[in-house]
């Protein structure tokens, strides 16, 4: 009578938990403490972008398309204007690429300070989160002097950027670069490299072998941390990057071992930060001099993509890996025929499901934080829709109404209707 | 292995279209269009398998042409030195049969993709080893295909937004 | 009049203890927020929070059984019953023969019933945080029960009426001895009491059952409005109950032998140096701790315990006892 009784219990983590930044559910079959079986259920964030993508123009689409994540916002507005250059051939002047990468460094820099801090909560190690998002505040002030906004700079336009880097922003980025350099990445480096804790929670955790890697095809430095060398920079030789002297990182580098596990995955990142620094130090000195747009207003460009056909497909490395947006041209209309895209969160969700198997509940939380989870990037298609029946749908006009009447009870005096606004080339209507 | 080698050796073996497109950037790069039947397709990926171990599977972009589904597979091979093969294989199925053979055998990685095409454009996928919906909440109904152009989209008493950004009128009604 | 004394005694003690525990929370918020260079809540936030908590409403959820409504309050009565018998600067209220026994008992008791009220609250973060709490709590409990009894029996060897008693702490202490083993002794049973203080209070590396981002507030996730007031309130009892027993076994000296003052003012005198002392240790053990590490896996906080403190602890009750039995020198 030597049979072992197995109590598998079944817990939700999410939609709402808090160790999720966003909402998504993982269904996980238990047994005592060893996770079984993970599966994943989404759709919690769906926003019905690509019908909204099939009623409008293309320039109308960038800033829609920039909207679909808060973090990496640039990344996909760099790639939907990559897949539009190519399929209707346009030529990019050198300037523009260069400010491309710069602005695309910088939040690469962003992203990853934000991760560390994320990594750092889920263990419990609060005193991480607060440095890290501390010091996070000087590439957002630069950012916020370059493209007048937080996040959602719309730094890119079909045919290259909207707004140029002046001397006083070179100056403010080198300085903050040397303020990283000497003070802040120090610090990282002896949290996540040296410190005991970190070590003893991140070591062989949510460990990804490299197989099932390559298996469920993860993406950024979820891939990298397993020993996979790549990287869409270096293997698509984009825009000007081969100049600018670019390598896939992995964690050999640093620490000689490559398990796949979480402290790999943060490994890698910080070594993406020392690169990130190096490569904008090195795009300044080999700027040059040229204009920054190759159609000076956005009818002309609309013009010219009224002609077009074809099909277009363009890559880039957001800081969670590699985005794919895929543009066809409908001859004679300024919409698209389809547009589609895919984030990195996507397949390295899988990845993590796939490789939780096995590991104990402790560890969900920060197997998941280290893929860097930006779900609403991933629940980006289908429809706007109303559940027939049960609730009450809301319309703009209902939200606005509400909103205004709590506002009249703080101040009596406020003369609002609720009309949304509107504009020519304004932002998305749900 | 450049472009031209691997068109010649898909060309001995398949009976496929294949043209190139390139980008007018500084490093220019090429990507290869493969258009190719369904009955064939299977046997395509399993040689692009063998071609390259460590091939990465990107996306499947499914769109309604008007009389027939077409569905848009991006891999991406990898070679020592050189520049990775960025391959984009179309294959096309036909409204009133709207089967696929699937992958999930071959690339596992692309059954969450299959599965979104699924719930969203009605191409089914013979074989596929988890047909469940993946974005859809449970209760929306059968039969409707958002992504469509034709009588089986989204039907316009299931919208309910504030108005069009150019026609919207003084109340913002619809 | 005896009996009317003890009761005025103890209701005196609840409120002074529950009022002080409060400041010692938002103190101790306050100083990690400057540890992390932020600006912290204000000083009396706990209050609020409190207040606050009593007034909205309790949502009890479908599958859960009547001993969920109870816990709360068995557990602010377990621990209005520790403060009785807790060493405050003088010796406790309910001085007896036993009462260490009792003491160690009531901090068992304690945690139980939080496990008792997870587990009837249906939910299955808090069945996962329960079993969290059970395990750390078998753990703790052998090294400080060794430590304990060694220092009690050591200086129970100076003399004293009820050798079992927390009264014996306040009438000699450990260093006075001055041999060389019981220095060394006692120092490492210091370290081996700080490491259990920091367990008590689940700060730090042993934040383990209440893991906010792995299983939902643990033991408290089903729990809201007036029962979740009184969880916390017993658990700031208890926190400043655990402190006291490391202050009065390694730093019991008072102050009225000094100013000379007898009768109701020395007590009230030593009470209130105690309670500095107390915010001390539970700076280091507490504040310290929170601000600077993470929190570790179940499974290598029990091994911690098992292996190594487990072994400190005995290394240092084999010093004392080598000190009584006057083998050496």
């Amino acid at each position: 009578m030597n049979s072992r009784i197995e109590y598998w219990v079944k817990i939700p983590i999410g939609p709402i938990h808090p160790a999720l930044e966003e909402p998504e559910k993982f269904i996980i079959t238990l047994d005592g403490e060893r996770i079984i079986h993970v599966d994943i259920k989404l759709g919690y964030n769906l926003r019905g972008l690509e019908w909204i993508a099939m009623r409008r123009n293309y320039i109308q689409l960038l800033y829609l398309v920039e909207r679909i994540c808060g973090i990496c916002s640039f990344s996909h507005n760099h790639t939907y204007t990559r897949a539009v250059e190519e399929m209707a051939g346009i030529e990019v002047p050198e300037r523009a690429e260069y400010i491309r990468a710069i602005i695309g460094e910088l939040e690469r820099i962003h992203s990853h300070l934000l991760n560390l801090g994320v990594v750092g909560h889920a263990i419990g190690y609060d005193t991480v989160l607060h440095l890290s998002w501390l010091a996070r505040e000087r590439v957002m002030d630069i950012l916020e002097a370059i493209g007048g906004n937080r996040v959602n700079y719309a730094m890119n336009t079909i045919g290259g950027v909207r707004r140029d880097i002046e001397e006083k922003h070179k100056r403010m980025i080198l300085d903050m670069i040397r303020y990283y350099r000497e003070e802040v990445m120090p610090k990282v480096e002896e949290i996540f490299l040296y410190d005991p804790t970190v070590e003893a929670r991140l070591r062989d955790a949510g460990v990804i072998p490299k197989r099932i890697a390559l298996e469920y095809s993860a993406q950024g430095p979820t891939a990298r941390g397993s020993g996979i060398k790549k990287d869409v920079r270096y293997n698509e030789q984009l825009g000007v990057y081969p100049e600018l002297g670019i390598r896939p990182i992995t964690p050999k580098e640093f620490t000689g071992v490559i398990k796949g596990d979480v402290f790999d995955r943060m490994v890698v990142r910080v070594g993406e930060l020392w690169q990130s620094m190096e490569i904008i130090e090195k795009a300044f000195d080999q700027m040059p001099e040229d204009k920054i747009k190759t159609f000076s207003k956005d009818n002309v460009a609309l013009a010219k993509l009224k002609k077009a056909e074809g099909a277009g497909i363009g890559r880039y490395e957001a800081p969670r890996g590699e985005t794919i947006h895929y543009v066809r041209a409908n001859p004679g209309t300024d919409g698209p025929a389809k547009w589609k895209a895919r984030e990195p969160t996507f397949p390295n969700l899988f990845a993590v499901a796939r490789a939780l198997v096995g590991e104990q509940l402790a560890d969900v939380p920060v197997a998941i934080a280290s893929i860097d989870p930006c779900l609403s990037c991933t629940d980006r298609v289908a429809i706007i829709d109303s559940k027939t029946g049960k609730k009450k749908v809301l319309t703009e006009k209902d939200l606005l109404k509400a909103s205004i009447e709590k506002t009249k009870e703080i101040n009596p005096n406020i003369k609002a209707k609720p009309e949304p606004v509107g504009g020519i080339c304004g932002g998305v209507r749900l | 292995m450049t472009p031209e080698e691997l068109i010649k050796r898909i060309k001995e073996r398949f009976e496929v279209e294949i043209y190139t497109s390139q980008t007018k950037t500084l490093h220019p790069r090429e990507r290869i269009w493969i258009e190719v039947s369904r009955n064939d397709f299977k046997e395509l990926m399993k040689y692009f398998q063998e071609i390259d171990p460590h091939a990465q599977f990107s996306i499947i972009i499914g769109e309604d042409r008007g009389d027939h589904l077409s569905a848009t597979y991006h891999l991406e091979l990898f070679c020592e030195n050189s520049p990775s093969l960025s391959v984009a294989v179309i294959t096309s199925c036909p409204k009133e049969d709207p089967k696929i053979p699937s992958l999930g055998d071959v690339f596992p990685s692309s059954v969450p993709y299959e599965r979104e095409n699924q719930e969203f454009l009605g191409i089914i996928f013979e074989g596929i080893p988890d047909p469940r919906r993946l974005f859809l909440p449970d209760d929306f109904p059968e039969g409707i295909y958002p992504l469509r152009l034709d009588e089986k989209g989204i039907t316009p008493e299931m919208v309910k937004n504030a108005g069009h950004p150019y026609k919207i009128k003084k109340e913002g009604s619809k | 009049m005896n009996v009317l004394c003890t009761t005025v005694g103890l209701i005196a003690i609840y409120l002074y203890v529950s009022f002080v525990s409060l400041v010692w929370d938002g103190l101790d918020r306050r100083l990690v927020a400057r540890m992390q260079r932020r600006v912290g809540p204000p000083l009396l936030q706990p209050f609020y929070d409190f207040l606050k908590l009593v007034s909205k409403e309790s949502i009890i959820p479908r599958d859960s059984n009547k001993m969920f409504e109870a816990s709360p309050i068995l557990a602010l009565a377990a621990s209005i019953t520790l403060l009785a018998y807790t060493p405050i600067g003088f010796g406790p209220i309910l001085a007896t023969k036993g009462d260490v026994l009792v003491f160690i008992y009531l901090l068992a008791l304690i945690a139980f019933i939080r496990v008792i009220g997870a587990v009837s609250s249906g939910s299955p973060y808090a069945q996962i945080g329960a079993q969290r709490e059970v395990i750390m709590l078998a753990s703790r409990e052998a090294p400080m029960m060794l430590g304990l009894f060694a220092i009690l029996w050591r200086l129970a060897k100076l003399g004293v009426e009820r050798p079992f008693s927390l009264e014996t702490l306040y009438q000699h202490n450990i260093w006075e001895i001055g041999t060389p083993l019981t220095v060394v002794g006692s120092l490492v049973l210091l370290i081996v009491f700080v490491f259990w203080l920091a367990s008590e209070i689940e700060v730090g590396y042993f934040n383990i059952p209440e893991a906010e981002t792995e299983v939902a507030e643990g033991p408290m996730a089903e729990y809201s409005g007036r029962h979740l007031a009184l969880f916390k309130l017993s658990n700031s009892l208890k926190e400043y109950a655990s402190a006291s027993l490391v202050v009065a076994m390694f730093f019991p000296w008072g102050l009225s032998q000094y100013l000379g003052i007898s009768g109701i003012e020395a007590m009230l005198v030593d009470l209130v140096f105690h309670t500095i002392k107390v915010f001390m240790i539970l700076f280091v053990s507490m504040s310290l701790f929170r601000a600077i590490t993470g929190r570790l896996r179940v499974t290598q906080a029990v091994n911690l315990f098992w292996s190594r403190i487990l072994s400190a602890s005995i290394i240092g009750a084999i010093l004392l006892v080598i000190d009584i039995l006057g083998v050496i020198g």
